[in-house]
């Protein structure tokens, strides 16, 4: 499967369509749970740093400003303080509050990392305005937070590329099975138009839309199969029951062209009459014997031709008369056809053939019956002619039953010669064609090699 | 010539009776299988059996086969309205001598039936036929005609062949498609009518008394002169 129709394909470009809004939604959601979560770490740092300033400031009204000064570098934890004068001049602590400043503020704590590095890091602090015009700052740094917001952060980001590889991955492997079984379906509709009417779209069982799909479209296969057998059959059923009272009618005026007392200008019309008859018989017969051909039992019976041979008895036999008729009839049969047939209808086949090319063509026309190779070893007979030829148009339906040129309406025939070599042909799995000879008219047999 | 007819179908049992009888010949009718066979195989002696391959009791191919088990040897000409080839082959299978596809012309019928009834009993084979001043050696392949070789085809062999060994009888263009083409269609083209007519003028030209004779709308006959 080529990789451009892979991505071309409806059902990938909604997998991405899918996966785009489902990141979209994996940060939001990373957006709403940061807020939340670093707005209640801030109240829990706010919430100790209170704690904390409460009972540095019940000391202080206690006992005094001394006694805070001695007690807060004795305060363990993560806290830093600072104490401060009516100044503003820090009596105690790192952290001098800034003259008027109250209530909570962010600060810069002067701090050394590991390495000894001078640094600042930031911090959350809360003033208190003193009764004596002094001021306590009690502040804790950030960085209590970001523990857990970095976590969570870093878990958002896991889980944002596992959403795009794994929708990715999602994406491709369920278009390429959709795109497995629209193409299946493909491939089987066009085995149908082909005329292969047996195939059917495969279901996988799933019961899902495309096995719907599949089963809605094998219905209406089914349907143009049996509108296409019913209109076979109809053929076959009008020409079997009507040969019954036909014969009979031919073999009436038989008996009655039989009798002496028939007057001979009453038997010259019987004669053309049973003429006519066996001629409409014959047709008949021939629409019977297309149906017989085409169900296909006579497969049992084949066995090793060569086709090749067939052809030459059959130019043998057809020589004089297209000699008598002014034309020429040539076999180029040196390449040996074997196929596994039936060599009566074989037979039939290429003596179909070349009637018909002797009937539909003028006195002087060359006629060659060819057996040759093609490039991919299968093999192939023509048979062709320099005659007038027909119209692309009607070249392509030649082989339809009770098809006729225009051209050779006023020629004698039934218009189904050829539909018996293309239902011959069709049996033995060779593929049949009617080309431009150029002048001309060229029937090509491609057997499967 | 005595011929047996099994058919189901009454008109056209009269009418291949009726024809038969009209041609000299005496026919009798069986309407089913059973009554058929009984016939057949019964103390009356006939030299062909015409059977229609759809009976009523006992159908044709199986009153063939059980002819044959019994012993008869009479030829049997298969009348079939199934037009496929396999209907022939299963019919040629059975013990049937020939076969005729429904519709066909009565002169097709008679002269199979002529050739069946006149069909030479099993024997040394001759290897030479002769008819009047034309002589035809199957060994050697060779054929004259009043001591002068004519140079025949292997095809047109065949054909003369089978005309000589059918002397003096009708030889439709059908049968002579299928015996010596092996073709059990009938093409368009005149094929038989130009084979016979180069044949004619390999054997007939220039005699005084021609061999091949045309029996319009029937066929064709290979007689010597009376």
């Amino acid at each position: 499967m080529p990789q451009t129709r892979l991505f071309r394909t409806s059902s990938f470009r909604l997998a991405a369509i899918y996966l785009a809004l489902f990141t979209v939604s994996v940060l939001f959601l990373g957006a709403v749970v940061y807020a939340v979560v670093h707005t209640q770490i801030a109240a829990e740092i706010d919430q100790d740093i209170d704690d904390e300033s409460a009972a540095l400031l019940k000391e202080y009204s206690a006992h005094g400003r001394d006694r805070l000064q001695a007690l807060i570098p004795t305060r363990g934890g993560s806290f830093a303080y600072g104490l401060v004068d009516a100044n503003g001049k820090l009596i105690v602590g790192e952290l001098a509050a800034p003259a008027g400043a109250a209530g909570w503020t962010y600060m810069q704590e002067p701090d050394s990392d590991e390495s000894g590095a001078e640094g600042t890091v930031d911090v959350r602090a809360l003033v208190t305005r003193l009764d004596d015009g002094g001021a306590l700052v009690v502040a804790d740094e950030w960085r209590g937070a970001r523990g857990p917001i970095h976590a969570l952060l870093s878990a958002f980001a896991w889980a944002l590329a596992a959403t795009l590889v794994l929708g990715t991955i999602g994406g491709v492997l369920l278009s390429s099975q959709a795109l497995k079984r629209i193409e299946a379906m493909r491939s089987a509709a066009q085995a149908i138009v082909a005329g292969d009417w047996r195939r059917r779209i495969p279901e996988t069982g799933a019961d899902d839309e495309l096995d719907h799909l599949a089963r809605t479209f094998n219905l209406m296969f089914d349907r143009i199969e049996s509108l296409l057998e019913a209109h076979k059959a109809v053929g076959a059923t009008v020409a079997h029951d009507l040969r019954r009272p036909l014969t009979r009618m031919a073999q009436r005026l038989e008996t009655q062209l039989g009798r002496e007392t028939t007057r001979p200008e009453t038997a010259a019309a019987l004669e053309a009459a049973i003429a006519d008859i066996h001629g409409v018989l014959a047709t008949f017969n021939a629409i019977l014997r297309i149906g017989q051909i085409e169900s296909g039992a006579r497969r049992a019976g084949f066995r090793e031709v060569d086709l090749a041979v067939v052809a030459r008895d059959i130019v043998d036999a057809f020589q004089p008369a297209a000699e008598e008729e002014g034309k020429s009839l040539t076999a180029e049969l040196d390449e040996a056809l074997p196929l596994s047939g039936d060599r009566e209808l074989l037979t039939q086949m290429v003596a179909n053939v070349v009637d018909n090319a002797l009937r539909h063509t003028p006195s002087g026309t060359h006629i060659v019956v060819a057996s040759a190779r093609r490039a991919d070893d299968g093999g192939r007979l023509t048979v062709s002619d320099d005659g007038p030829g027909a119209p692309e148009a009607e070249r392509k339906r030649i082989f339809e039953r009770f098809y006729r040129l225009d051209a050779a309406r006023s020629t004698p025939g039934d218009g189904l010669g050829l539909s018996v070599v293309a239902a011959i042909a069709e049996l033995h799995g060779m593929a049949y064609a009617a080309e431009d000879n150029a002048p001309g008219l060229r029937i090509v047999f491609d057997m499967r090699n | 010539m005595k011929v047996l007819i099994i058919e189901d179908d009454e008109d056209g049992a009269a009418f291949l009776a009726s024809g038969i009888a009209e041609r000299g010949h005496e026919a009798d009718v069986a309407r089913n299988g059973r009554d058929g066979l009984v016939m057949a195989t019964g103390p009356q002696r006939y030299d062909v059996v015409i059977v229609d391959r759809m009976l009523p009791e006992l159908d044709g191919l199986s009153l063939v086969k059980a002819m044959r088990a019994a012993g008869s040897a009479t030829p049997a000409l298969f009348l079939t309205s199934l037009s496929g080839i396999d209907a022939r082959v299963e019919g040629l299978e059975a013990g049937g001598d020939d076969y005729l596809v429904k519709p066909f012309a009565f002169t097709e019928l008679m002269a199979r039936v002529t050739a069946l009834a006149r069909r030479p009993t099993l024997g040394a084979e001759p290897t030479v036929l002769v008819v009047g001043d034309l002589e035809m050696d199957l060994i050697r392949r060779t054929v004259k005609r009043s001591g002068q070789a004519i140079d025949l085809q292997p095809r047109e062999f065949q054909l003369l062949e089978f005309l000589m060994r059918s002397e003096g009888r009708v030889v439709t263009r059908s049968m002579l498609l299928e015996k010596v083409w092996s073709f059990h269609f009938d093409p368009q083209t005149n094929i038989v009518e130009t084979h016979i007519s180069r044949l004619r003028a390999k054997v007939d030209r220039g005699q005084a008394t021609p061999l091949i004779h045309t029996l319009r709308g029937a066929g064709y006959t290979l007689r010597a002169p009376n």
